[in-house]
């Protein structure tokens, strides 16, 4: 599972997700340290996006962009 | 009528000079018209001169056709009081398209012609005039089904890349920025300005021109942001405007007002997503969507640390149970030190109190020798205690695997009995660095 394609809907539905699951009990030990990384990670994501540097939403608009194609009303910056 | 003169008797044939024709107009005309007339029309081409008079024109129309039509004028002084008394009344100025009660009085100007000097203005038949074609507004997009469109849209968790209609040079505009960026969360918003005129009669073609625009570059962005405002209250009719509210209603992103009234909504702001009133309540709306979501993250970031804490003090608790079994390997390991240690610290106290016996004159004298015992007893508490900690070192799993010994599992369970395990199987031997994975060849059982 990359973070590529995360959103900020994807991620808090998946975090919401482990710690249900961590809650449940149902998380077997050895598991359980993989499902607390990945839950560090979207944490971790949330956080940058939404705290990031100017630069780093700038990039995610530079991405948006390209991903846009041909539609090409060309950068503004 | 005059007596029209016969310049030239001889030819008995009787003609104008065309002042005279002009002068004899508007004296029947003036004279005909004697008294100020109430008159409903539309204005059109309203323009006002550097002196301060203003021309237009009035037109009535019947189906978009126009069916009459007359020049008019206003002079300064009557403009000032008039236009002043239109504003307060309506939070409108004057313009074009807008039907008003005047009070004229018919005049005809030798050179100029005729046209229709306005004295006065009654404001609340225009008002009444401007709350009738806004209630046909809001039914006509009802009755198309686009009203409700636009709130149907759902804002993004986090609207973070905003783009703004609006006018640099709007104070709103800049109250805006500033509460956005200076927000106490340290969230980054993008906003972008999509320059528009914000009021006047070019305001409703600026801004639908901006919303398409922002409509090509639409992936960008997950929110639109109107925003004006801030000194005057008045010229908002843009925002009434059939062709605006529908562009509004219809946008495939969600739009958010912030024109800065205290009247009645406009009709902009009843088919918006999300309505405010200030471009200032605006950032501040969107700030605490973005509050919310971070609650929802700090929430479970807490639920997390808090559940995995107790996981892994209840598996610390199983693994010493299970160190337990070492327990006497490692207390005998540890009980030869444990007697060295207590007839030192034995020795120590009692040579301490022999030697305080030995000279209990002195230390009448010299009591800074008592503490000096107490340090010496001190110390040997401390090598006690350091003793104590190494016991639990040697207790600690990891340190029992350094020793060598190693945990076996089979799935997921740890292994106490070799006969939980069949020929093939797949255990895991856990060892102080590493994990090993094999498969059960045979097994030697106790009995």
């Amino acid at each position: 599972m990359g973070n590529s394609e995360l959103t900020y809907a994807s991620a808090i539905e998946e975090l919401e997700t482990i710690v249900n699951e961590i809650e449940s009990g149902e998380v077997d030990v050895d598991v359980l340290a993989a499902k607390v990384k990945r839950a560090s990670e979207l944490i971790k994501f949330c956080n940058e996006r939404l705290k990031g540097t100017q630069a780093e939403v700038n990039k995610i608009l530079v991405d948006l962009e390209e991903k846009e194609g041909e539609a090409g009303s060309g950068s503004e910056e | 009528m005059q007596q029209l003169p016969q310049e030239d008797i001889g030819t008995q044939k009787p003609y104008f000079r065309l002042s005279e024709l002009n002068a004899a107009i508007k004296e029947t005309l003036e004279s005909s018209f004697p008294d100020t007339i109430l008159l409903v029309a539309e204005i059109s081409e309203l323009r006002c001169k550097t002196k301060g008079h203003c021309y237009l024109n009035l037109v009535e129309r019947k189906d978009d056709q126009i069916i009459a039509q007359m020049k008019a004028n206003i002079w300064a002084y009557a403009f000032r009081k008039l236009s002043e008394k239109f504003e307060t009344a309506t939070g409108e100025t004057l313009k074009d398209g807008m039907e008003v009660l005047i009070s004229v009085n018919v005049t005809f100007h030798e050179v100029y012609g005729l046209s229709l000097n306005i004295k006065d203005i009654d404001p609340t038949y225009s008002l009444g005039e401007m709350a009738r074609k806004k209630k046909e507004v809001i039914e006509r997009l009802g009755r198309e089904g686009i009203i409700n469109l636009n709130k149907e849209l759902k804002l993004p968790l986090v609207p973070q890349r905003i783009a703004v209609i609006s006018s640099s040079t709007a104070a709103g505009y800049g109250d805006f920025v500033n509460h956005l960026e200076g927000n106490p969360f340290g969230y980054r918003i993008y906003h972008e300005l999509y320059q528009s005129l914000m009021q006047g009669q070019e305001a409703e073609t600026s801004i639908v021109a901006s919303l398409n625009e922002i409509r090509d570059r639409i992936g960008l962005y997950d929110a639109v942001v109107i925003i004006r405002g801030g000194g005057s209250q008045i010229d908002l009719s843009c925002f009434d405007s059939y062709r605006l509210a529908a562009e509004v209603a219809r946008f495939p992103l969600p739009v958010i007002t912030g024109i800065g009234h205290e009247r009645d909504d406009t009709v902009t702001d009843i088919v918006a997503h999300m309505k405010c009133k200030t471009p200032t309540d605006v950032a501040q709306f969107i700030i605490s969507e973005m509050r919310n979501f971070e609650e929802r993250v700090l929430e479970a970031r807490r639920r997390l640390i808090q559940k995995t804490k107790e996981i892994m003090r209840e598996e610390n608790q199983r693994v010493s149970v299970a160190a337990r079994q070492f327990k006497h390997i490692v207390a005998s390991t540890f009980h030869g030190e444990h007697t060295r240690l207590h007839s030192a610290i034995h020795k120590l106290i009692h040579g301490t109190s022999a030697t305080v016996n030995a000279r209990v004159n002195i230390m009448q004298r010299y009591s800074g020798d008592l503490s000096a015992g107490t340090r010496l007893f001190l110390q040997s508490e401390d090598t006690r205690l350091k003793g104590l900690e190494q016991a639990v070192r040697l207790l600690d799993p990891a340190n029992i695997l350094k020793r060598g010994y190693s945990i076996t599992y089979h799935g997921d369970r740890v292994m106490k009995d070799a006969k939980e395990v069949g020929e093939g199987d797949f255990i895991r031997t856990r060892l102080y660095d590493g994990v090993i994975k094999s498969r059960v060849e045979g097994r030697d059982g106790q009995q």
